[in-house]
């Protein structure tokens, strides 16, 4: 496979999770804070400051009102804003289209009509009343494209490249989400007597995730932040956690460097080593510090994807 | 059966001049084309609305669209498409397809002849400044051996039908020919839209090009490789025949590449994977002669390979189509078209050519004098439809002028007939009914070593403005399915 297009297809996958977790997280948070138990997480500008910062736009000061319509334009259907999804389902379909000859048709075409439909999306109708359909509809289209990536394409170089984008990705989000959600269960506190611990944030953050009701299963009680952490962090069983998009990204590396003795400048070494320490971890050394762990592993996932870069795709 | 018993035919209007494809010299429907006009007669003409935004969905979901330079994304376009196919009898098509191979065959031994002993042109056969003022015509290309000896694998030609009921061919193309890809792409929309229509027609299918190509390309491997690696080669994802290069890619199965992918080592070429460098064997090319290698040609050309021609010339490399080949497809060349097939084939040509009075010679001189309102005149040398008068557009002054003109310099004119194109019924959006526009076709032939193959069907193309000849896209021409019916 060419470099030049592998790197355009670990783009991709980049781009299709993306866009997912930035509709995932302003569908959730905003339907759930409608009837959240207490003030703070009912109020709307709480709300849009959280999706803000989860999309890693600037957060006003607190004094600042922010404008509904105008954030959620903002981050789902502004042409002008990079990090916006319609910018990013534009970038999964320019990524897609210079490896067109790569990929299956039947991927082409879902790509092809996911980017429609976001380019025709009424922009009055969504900032009104079309938040739930939008979002809903991204989160769906995003799940077919992974299906036709996982069964229309040959599970060769390309599929671990393409995949490779998305755990990256979705560890990516996985952390900031965290990071959104640690930030609010902190600023949420104290109404109710409600406590860091059984905040109602680590439940909007198991939602946003799409792994509330497998929590539920997992530990038959209401999520506490060290329930809620420990799922999303250390449970590989869990399709969200971060060890499960580490365990995938360390099978899909793999494919592309099969060596028994890894050089110790590889990318594979890198993401051996990181997957290495959080399989021998346990939920309270992280849950002390969690600003620490965030920043740490943010860290290791921008230095997986640098190492990628010099190692794949220098051309 | 009259043409008013069916809805959305019933506004449909015949010009007695033109030659339709629907109806024999008897005015009735073509037996062909019976079965046809009887089921899409059946569609009221909502019916047929609906389809017809079918159809274009599919394209857009295809990602078969252009994009107009400058505009937004939502300028997006999708090249006209036209439900109702072209049926192609197959006794004509035999013709056709002989006819085509006949004239790849030709031009190619005619490329190889004025690249090493120009015998055609010392015996003046055709003339030497044909050759020599041509500005595609490369020096460089001088007695190299294109492997497999061929220069034009793959020829686009565009075949017309006159009034007269007979096809001409109007021109030769063995640069870079594109459109192969609409012709896939308009089977499958038809096939989404109106898949019952197959039903009652036997038609070749069209899907096999890309695997022939495939296999005809890897005849002419250079020497010492035994299984080939091949690419296609593409100005990049903005080209507008992007999709087209990457659909001949992917149904070939090979690696579509840019020039910044490739780089050229002791004249082996060879391009950047994630796991280091690998040999390639074959390209087909979608880059202009010109643009190829930036040492050897334009050499501010950031699309091209530097050192290509040199590993070309070394053959440890195959272009496909040649570098040079632009020299065989221009204008001028083409009047000499029946005299170039006799020349190396001794063989009468099956297709004809639009027929050139070339006013060099006496005896046509006067009949071109005397015959102006019914000719087209253009200079030889003129590229671009720079010069050019149509004979029944003329005043009577201009006619004299004309003349003048001709008669103080006839080595400077060459003359042909005024040609019609056929017409065929075709739905007009504005109108919501079907009316007579003109059409073309354009066949694809690729030539490998000893063997060739002709894409049974083609592009038809349909100029989409009332009484326009022009079918091309950029003048807003549309296309339909081709059909050629098995026997």
């Amino acid at each position: 496979m060419l470099a030049r297009v592998a790197n355009n297809l670990f783009w991709m996958g980049r781009y299709i999770e993306r866009s997912e977790h930035i509709a995932r997280y302003m569908h959730v948070n905003y339907f759930s804070s409608l009837d959240a138990p207490h003030e703070i997480s009912r109020s709307r500008q709480f709300v849009l400051r959280s999706m803000l910062r989860m999309a890693g736009e600037a957060v006003p000061d607190e004094g600042e009102e922010l404008n509904e319509e105008e954030v959620l334009h903002r981050l789902a259907l502004d042409p002008s804003n990079p990090f916006s999804i319609i910018s990013n389902v534009r970038y999964t379909r320019e990524n897609a289209n210079s490896a067109r000859d790569l990929i299956s048709t039947e991927l082409y075409e879902s790509i092809n009509k996911f980017y429609h439909f976001v380019l025709k999306y009424p922009a009055d109708h969504y900032k009104k009343k079309g938040l739930y359909d939008f979002s809903v509809n991204i989160i769906e289209m995003s799940s077919i494209l992974r299906g036709r990536i996982r069964s229309t394409l040959l599970h060769d170089e390309v599929y671990a490249i393409i995949l490779l984008g998305v755990n990256l990705e979705r560890a990516n989000q996985l952390i900031r989400m965290i990071n959104a959600k640690y930030q609010d269960a902190k600023e949420a506190r104290g109404s109710y007597g409600d406590t860091f611990s059984k905040s109602f944030e680590w439940t909007t953050l198991l939602k946003c995730l799409e792994s509330y009701d497998m929590n539920r299963r997992h530990y038959k009680k209401t999520p506490t932040s060290l329930t809620t952490l420990e799922f999303l962090i250390l449970n590989p069983n869990c399709p969200r956690s971060l060890m499960n998009c580490l365990n995938q990204i360390y099978n899909h590396i793999r494919v592309l460097d099969n060596s028994f003795r890894y050089n110790k400048d590889s990318t594979a070494f890198l993401v051996g080593r990181v997957r290495s320490e959080y399989q021998y971890k346990y939920i309270e050394e992280i849950e002390g510090n969690i600003q620490q762990f965030i920043d740490g592993m943010l860290k290791n996932l921008a230095d997986i994807g640098t190492q990628m870069e010099n190692e794949f795709f220098h051309y | 059966m009259a043409a008013k018993d069916h809805t959305i035919f019933s506004s449909y209007q015949r010009d007695p001049a033109l030659f339709d494809e629907l109806y024999d010299e008897k005015g009735e429907v073509k037996n062909i084309y019976k079965t046809l006009f009887d089921l899409y007669g059946s569609h009221s003409i909502e019916d047929y609305m609906r389809l017809n935004e079918k159809a274009k969905s599919s394209f857009f979901n295809q990602g078969i669209t252009f994009q107009v330079y400058g505009d937004k994304d939502s300028q997006e376009k999708i090249f006209p498409f036209d439900l109702f196919p072209r049926i192609i009898d197959p006794a004509e098509w035999e013709v056709i397809e002989k006819g085509a191979i006949q004239r790849s065959r030709a031009l190619n031994l005619f490329l190889w002849d004025i690249y090493h002993d120009k015998k055609i042109l010392k015996q003046g056969v055709v003339p030497l400044e044909l050759v020599s003022s041509s500005e595609n015509y490369l020096h460089q290309m001088m007695d190299v051996d294109p492997p497999g000896g061929i220069y034009n694998h793959i020829s686009g030609t565009d075949i017309i039908k006159h009034n007269d009921g007979k096809y001409y061919v109007l021109e030769d193309n063995i640069r870079c020919p594109s459109g192969v890809s609409y012709v896939i792409s308009n089977r499958t929309a038809l096939k989404r839209a109106l898949f019952g229509v197959f039903n009652h027609y036997q038609a070749y299918t069209v899907t096999n090009y890309a695997e022939n190509l495939l296999e005809l390309l890897e005849t002419v491997k250079p020497k010492g490789v035994d299984s080939p690696n091949t690419v296609v080669i593409t100005p990049g994802m903005y080209n507008s025949a992007f999709y087209e290069h990457s659909y001949l890619a992917k149904t070939m199965g090979v690696e579509l590449v840019e020039g910044r992918d490739l780089y050229v080592e002791n004249d082996f070429v060879y391009m950047r994977t994630i796991k280091g460098p690998e040999k390639v064997d074959i390209i087909y090319r979608r880059i202009d002669d010109q643009f190829m290698d930036p040492l050897e040609f334009r050499s501010d050309s950031a699309l091209g390979v530097p050192g290509l021609f040199s590993a070309y010339k070394k053959g440890n490399v195959t272009l496909a189509n040649a570098p040079g080949t632009g020299v065989a497809d221009d204008k001028a060349v083409y009047t000499y078209m029946p005299e170039i097939i006799k020349y190396y084939l001794d063989e009468e040509p099956i297709l004809n050519n639009v027929h050139t009075y070339h006013c060099s010679r006496k005896e046509e001189l006067a009949y071109v004098l005397e015959h102006i309102p019914e000719l087209v005149v253009k200079p030889v040398d003129e590229a671009g439809g720079y010069g050019i008068s149509i004979g029944n557009k003329l005043t009577k002054e201009e006619i004299e002028k004309v003349k003048k003109q001709i008669a103080e310099n006839p080595r400077k004119y060459v003359a042909q007939p005024i040609m019609s194109l056929s017409v065929h019924p075709t739905y007009i959006d504005e109108t919501n009914s079907f009316e007579q526009r003109h059409v073309d076709l354009r066949t694809f032939t690729i030539l490998g070593k000893d063997r060739e193959f002709v894409l049974k069907g083609g592009l038809t193309r349909v100029a989409l403005r009332r009484g326009n000849l022009v079918v091309n896209s950029s003048q807003g021409g549309g296309s339909k399915d081709t059909w050629v019916l098995k026997h």
